[in-house]
């Protein structure tokens, strides 16, 4: 029935004219669908990075849209009147650090959680995903305590071991996800060659875990570089304190210098901008990647 | 594993003794840390080394925002300093804890004995329940308004002595066209702490609580709320009703309003940024009563801990650093009100018009002092989060003056009554 109905009405109609090809580019829908809301998301991100440079650079108290005169006296002020040279350098000891044990042992836990089945494992990814649930100002007294009587309190060491073990958990469960997705078979593979378990997890297996290691690295850099609330509380120098507790001595209790604080913000920055431009190439790879074809 | 662990403590705990012979060191933590301050107690920490060569003082400054939760995992863990920078606003706390040394018998039998402005010993000695006093007195400070004085008297407008006379000023200083506005409300943190000064400077009254209840909800301070919350928006910026310290400061700064109330904390910043050509201050106008009533600010002192090991030396440290000279010094680089009163001669308090009229405010017969209850455990918590909110109601129309007034007296008058009971 319907058959004969379309049958009926095909020869009426008019042939759809065809469709413009080239115009497709040209369509200006494709703006608004498209590229306004980046371009809207885009501002919203960084309108606070302009609010930061122009205060950065601007003399205090002048009001004008444009960092003009340029000025480096917030800066001269943060490095040489706060001390951000040794904050510096401290934040980017304790966060290497954490770093380096954090991929380490995320690597290790990461690769056991993920190749060998053994008696609580599910229990022990529940209590590992727990963990993230617990936030630091609650573990900070016992931590303290244990630190203290452990002679760890005023040490870079013993930042780098509270951000490890808060690091740890989530970097665990992601390295475990990575290594899953790396086949089987190629290890097996190498063994079957002649390797032992070791030799083929770092000869085939770990290559393959790059992009693993440069996200669960970064991610572990950067929440170290950002703790504010370890870095105050287990030292008590002046010179073993971090970048986020010479940005809050802008913040005083009667006062704000805002230059200070957006010139130590952009001090702060520019390694997490840096780490991120360089680590950016190798998440994207990590996605594309396949060990296998077809 | 275990084994290995205890022996790792004992190489890191014998790492960290030793060092027997020597100076004393006594650690001291500045609870403002930061660019201002620190300079100033570096050069005071100089002078006492060099006239105490047997004491050595380890300076730490302390992020004023978090310098409560420092001392209070100091104190949980047991690893306070020996002296420590505090304010009356968290001083019940930390006497609470147990964590301080009584100090009123060193004053008495030291150098300092009769030397400390009254008004501010007893403002520490009322956070304490037992009467003692649990810090020296270094400074104080006093709710002024900052007024734009180019502006003043460009327009010919008169400096305003009551309430009625600035809320007129301010709606002649306003020009939305062009975003100048006349005033500037704290109506986000911190808001109701400074209302209560506003509130009371107008209505006279000149106790917080009268046989026990609470006399914020007066009317007279109702009247004063309700004034604020007509020039919001009319003579205000809008975004005023989230207004925190650090915003208001910003906008003042930044020549968008041309009064502001805030206290002397705010002198280096507002001088630096517009210089006394342009800015000066005035004590918070009178009410209808012609009455000068002062709710005081938090005074700010130096406390040693309990857990000192060198108690003397510390208070020698403290009684260093309240001396006419050092405390001199200190206070004429922050613009605050020195605590000693040998400091009242010095030529700088003649040169620094704000800090004269502070003192000339605190020296006057006629001011009353209304001591806000900072001594209530939970004086911080009704101020802020319980009222904080309310007031922005007021302010947005959405209840009234009275009623906002009423709960805040409520809540403050059951904590009262609760404190009297366990005392």
């Amino acid at each position: 029935m319907t058959q004969t109905l379309s049958r009926q009405e095909t020869p009426v109609s008019p042939p759809p004219p065809a469709p413009p090809r080239r115009k497709k580019h040209r369509d200006p829908s494709r703006f608004f669908r498209l590229y306004l809301p980046l371009v809207l998301y885009l501002l919203f991100t960084l309108i606070p990075f302009y609010w930061m440079l122009v205060f950065a650079f601007r003399p205090a108290g002048e009001t004008t849209l444009l960092p003009w005169p340029i000025t480096f006296e917030h800066f001269d002020t943060v490095w040489n009147d706060i001390g951000f040279g040794l904050f510096f350098q401290n934040s980017l000891l304790i966060a290497l650090g954490t770093l380096v044990t954090v991929t380490v042992f995320a690597v290790m836990g990461g690769y056991a959680l993920a190749r060998f089945k053994f008696r609580g494992q599910r229990v022990f990814l529940l209590a590992l995903l727990c963990t993230q649930f617990i936030p630091g100002a609650m573990m900070l007294i016992p931590l303290f305590v244990i630190f203290k009587n452990v002679g760890l309190l005023n040490s870079l060491t013993g930042l780098i071991i509270a951000d490890t073990a808060f690091q740890l958990p989530l970097a665990l469960i992601l390295m475990s996800g990575f290594v899953r997705n790396v086949p089987v078979e190629l290890e097996e593979a190498a063994m079957v060659d002649g390797c032992s378990r070791l030799r083929a997890f770092f000869a085939v297996t770990l290559p393959q875990l790059r992009p693993a290691l440069v996200a669960v690295g970064s991610f572990a850099f950067i929440g170290a570089w950002n703790n504010f609330l370890f870095a105050l509380m287990f030292a008590s120098r002046q010179d073993k304190f971090t970048l986020p507790v010479g940005l809050s001595y802008a913040l005083g209790e009667f006062n704000t210098d805002f230059g200070a604080l957006a010139a130590g913000g952009v001090v702060a920055a520019v390694p997490v901008v840096l780490v991120f431009a360089v680590v950016q190439r190798f998440l994207v790879q990590g996605l594309s990647a396949g060990a296998v074809k077809g | 594993m275990k084994r290995l662990l205890v022996a790792l403590a004992l190489v890191l705990s014998a790492c960290s003794a030793g060092g027997q012979d020597g100076p004393t060191t006594i650690t001291f933590w500045d609870n403002n840390g930061g660019p201002g301050r620190t300079p100033i107690y570096e050069e005071l920490i100089k002078r006492f080394e060099a006239a105490n060569p047997n004491i050595k003082v380890e300076y730490v400054g302390i992020p004023s925002s978090s310098v409560q939760q420092k001392y209070d995992t100091a104190i949980a863990g047991g690893s306070t300093p020996d002296v420590g920078g505090v304010t009356t606003s968290y001083l019940a706390h930390l006497v609470g804890q147990d964590a301080l040394e009584p100090l009123d018998e060193r004053l008495e039998s030291g150098p300092l004995k009769g030397k400390l402005l009254p008004g501010l010993l007893e403002t520490v000695r009322q956070t304490a329940m037992d009467g003692k006093l649990y810090a020296a007195p270094a400074s104080g400070n006093l709710d002024v308004i900052w007024y734009r004085s180019d502006l003043f008297a460009e327009q010919k407008i008169a400096v305003p002595d009551t309430w009625d006379q600035l809320v007129d000023a301010a709606a002649k200083l306003t020009k939305p066209a062009d975003n100048k506005y006349g005033f500037t409300i704290r109506g986000g943190a911190g808001s109701v702490f400074q209302l209560l000064a506003e509130a009371y400077s107008y209505s006279g009254v000149d106790k917080f609580y009268d046989g026990g209840k609470s006399t914020v909800s007066d009317p007279r301070n109702a009247e004063l709320v309700s004034k604020i919350a007509g020039i919001y928006k009319k003579s205000t910026p809008e975004a005023d009703v989230n207004n925190n310290y650090t915003q208001m400061v910003a906008q003042f700064t930044g020549g968008t309003v041309a009064m502001m109330h805030h206290n002397l904390g705010s002198t280096a910043d507002v001088m630096k940024a517009l210089g006394a050509q342009k800015v000066s201050a005035m004590p918070l106008p009178k009410g209808p009563s012609g009455k000068r009533t002062v709710v005081p600010n938090p005074t700010d002192g130096f406390a040693v801990f309990k857990g000192s090991k060198n108690p003397d030396a510390s208070w020698k440290f403290v009684e260093f650093l309240t001396s006419a000279e050092s405390n001199g010094y200190w206070n004429e680089k922050v613009g605050q009100i020195p605590a000693n009163t040998d400091v009242r001669g010095a030529e700088w308090i003649q040169k620094n018009p704000a800090v004269k009229m502070a003192l000339g405010v605190l020296e006057d017969p006629a001011t009353m002092l209304v001591p806000a209850p900072v001594y209530l455990p939970e004086y911080s918590s009704i101020t802020k989060t319980d009222t904080e909110p309310l007031y922005q109601k007021v302010l947005l129309g959405q209840m009234s003056a009275q009623q906002f007034l009423d709960e805040l007296a409520a809540k403050l008058t059951t904590a009262q009554q609760e404190w009297e009971k366990r005392k």
